[in-house]
């Protein structure tokens, strides 16, 4: 179908529009890192510093302890991935391949977990993990952000295997395969778009935390990660404004990076079963 | 190469009965058909030849070995899918040589072995691309390939050429039957498409609602059909039916298109019967028993005719597999002159070409 001159305009126009939208706050927190003091609270504000402060970067990553912070952030986030990972395939594939006795309502009862918000089990977990001895550590996030991580992810693995057939299984099985080596050998790699958009969400929900590292690392501070760190920035009476935008972006840039690598992946991930 | 032996094997679903109690001898190097209408039960027999769906009960033995409950891959069977069911992550060559692979076969045998089997299917070209690269009759080849590379007991094929377009499925089935005749492994092929039983099969397995209907090589099917079901499934167009009453005492006839067609061999008891004509064997023209129609439609093919009329009072039976049924009665002719539909047509029939059925039962009456 090929587009006329005005359906094209419409077009990009939509997608300017939309990009703006989303890319603003983030251009802001780049301008307000970089901007002086004076300019931020200038009126009206001005959208490129006259003075941009560029060496703040070098000086927050020096004065604050961000690789620290970004390295637990990390811990916690490939822990959680892997963790979820291991259960949600497991869980999404028996979901996808065998008849259950109550199988359905097993897979939409793991659902309802996600529907509670993270702060309702805020309270519960903390209970939990205290009695464990492990508030503090950094379990403490693998396990938590698993809980919010694998209801979904199962759910999106599922939907991603149910889109690969069967016989491909079963072609395998005649060829020699256990059920367990066809699925390794032939399933999870056919399902790699899928299984990198499920660990991409994972790492996102699990790096974009502070609730839960609030609640439960507060009090080890060798142990916080990057979004716990910078709240710890904003004075009582002072706050910089310059610094604590310079760190965020730190933290923002490896989410970022990721995307740009599995971007290929995610496409081909998130549109699974639109096409036949 | 082994024989096949399948031993009371059934299947149910709680209290659903998919595959009544199914025995059949495959004989070593044979190549044997499953054939019938969608929901049969010959997928799930292959299935459960397979190994990939359980059986409820009977067992199964390839050569001298019970493989009942064996695993798929223990059974030393090769089965070709009806979507190829080729790994998409997979080259060609990696694809034939799987099953190898799984086996621990010796990397050069392995690799020996890959270039007979892609020699043979005519593959070698593109034995490193992705099954995405390639068309569907190359994909059905590697398909083959793969089944072939391991020389295994036996091959299962389900339904392979039904998602090949019309051409292109008569080429591969010439092509499956020599490549059966030039490896000789037992075959045991699944398919709804009577043509391709007709054609491809040294026996034929007709099945219904999970029952055997006659097993038989395809001209005893076609001559000598156990019942309504079989006479009405293989052939095409498919066997014309007409309910009848047989009178006469010593001398039976039937009473067909309002004449007394005197009744040779076959001696039915007085009473109601189905009669079956095939459309074939009904000539233009006067002969034995002679009657007119006024055709509702004719199709020509070229070198010949269908043309389909009502039987009048005649009443007719719809056959249960072929849709041609439902447009009348069919009469198939050599003829290349005008004939149009309305225009009063003479055609006449042997009786001794008549398939006689039980109306209850609907059993072949035979002499």
């Amino acid at each position: 179908m090929t587009r006329t001159f005005n359906q094209s305009l419409m077009l990009y126009l939509g997608v300017i529009a939309t990009l703006a939208l989303i890319l603003f706050p983030i251009y802001w927190l780049f301008i307000t890192a970089i901007s002086t003091s004076a300019e931020l609270s200038a009126l009206p504000p001005s959208f490129w510093p006259a003075d941009a402060q560029w060496e703040i970067f070098a000086r927050v990553w020096e004065a604050r302890p961000i690789p620290t912070w970004l390295m637990n952030s990390m811990i916690a986030a490939l822990g959680s991935v892997a963790l979820s990972m291991v259960v949600s395939v497991f869980a999404g594939y028996a979901l996808s391949r065998y008849q259950l006795r109550g199988g359905h309502a097993l897979g939409l009862f793991i659902l309802t977990a996600k529907m509670l918000p993270a702060t309702l089990l805020v309270i519960p977990l903390f209970a939990v993990f205290r009695n464990l001895g492990l508030i503090g550590s950094m379990w403490t996030l693998v396990i938590a952000h698993s809980t919010l991580i694998v209801p979904f992810a199962t759910w999106m693995l599922k939907g991603y295997f149910d889109t690969i057939p069967r016989e491909l299984e079963q072609a395998a099985m005649v060829d020699g395969c256990s059920p367990m080596g066809a699925m390794v050998r032939v399933v999870l790699p056919i399902a790699t778009p899928g299984l990198a958009a499920t660990a991409l969400y994972a790492f996102v929900l699990s790096w974009a935390d502070y609730a839960y590292a609030r609640t439960f690392l507060v009090n080890a501070q060798d142990n916080w990660t990057a979004n716990l760190g910078i709240t710890t920035m904003k004075g009582e009476y002072v706050t910089d404004w310059n610094e604590i935008s310079a760190a965020a972006v730190f933290v923002a840039v490896p989410v970022i990076i990721i995307y740009l690598f599995l971007e290929r992946y995610l496409v081909g991930g998130l549109t699974a079963g639109a096409e036949k | 190469m082994a024989k096949i032996s399948i031993r009371n094997v059934h299947k149910n679903y709680g209290a659903l009965n998919v595959l009544k109690p199914f025995s059949l001898e495959i004989e070593d190097g044979e190549f044997v058909v499953l054939v019938g209408p969608s929901g049969c039960g010959k997928s799930t027999m292959l299935k459960i030849l397979a190994g990939l769906e359980p059986a409820t009960g009977g067992s199964i033995f390839i050569g001298d070995r019970d493989v009942t409950d064996l695993a798929p891959g223990d059974r030393d069977i090769a089965m070709v899918f009806q979507n190829y069911a080729l790994y998409p992550h997979l080259t060609v060559r990696q694809n034939i040589g799987f099953g190898l692979k799984m086996r621990g076969t010796p990397k050069a045998e392995m690799e020996q072995r890959i270039e007979d089997a892609a020699r043979i299917l005519e593959v070698t070209s593109y034995l490193d691309r992705r099954p995405k690269e390639l068309s569907g009759g190359q994909r059905q080849r590697v398909a083959l390939g793969r089944a072939i590379v391991r020389q295994p007991q036996a091959f299962l094929m389900d339904e392979p050429l039904s998602n090949l377009d019309a051409k292109l499925r008569v080429h591969m089935r010439a092509e499956i039957g020599a490549l059966h005749r030039r490896i000789g492994t037992t075959t045991v092929y699944v398919t709804h498409d009577q043509i391709e039983a007709m054609t491809m099969a040294q026996r034929v397995v007709i099945m219904r609602d999970g029952e055997i209907q006659q097993i038989a090589p395809p001209d005893v099917l076609f001559e000598k059909p156990d019942n309504l079901f079989v006479a009405g499934f293989i052939g095409s167009p498919g066997m014309n039916f007409m309910e009848a009453e047989v009178s006469g005492g010593d001398a039976p006839h039937v009473r067909l298109f309002e004449q007394d067609v005197p009744l040779e061999g076959a001696r039915p008891p007085a009473g109601p019967i189905i009669a079956g004509l095939r459309p074939e064997h009904l000539s233009l023209g006067a002969g034995p028993v002679t009657f007119t129609v006024r055709p509702t439609l004719v199709e020509s093919l070229g070198s010949e005719k269908y043309i389909y009329f009502d039987a009048g009072s005649q009443k007719r039976v719809v056959g249960h597999a072929e849709d041609e049924a439902a447009r009348g009665m069919i009469a198939r002719v050599d003829h290349s002159g005008p004939l149009a539909a309305g225009e009063e047509v003479t055609l006449s029939f042997d009786p001794a070409r008549l398939y006689l059925f039980d109306a209850q039962t609907e059993k072949a009456i035979r002499p």
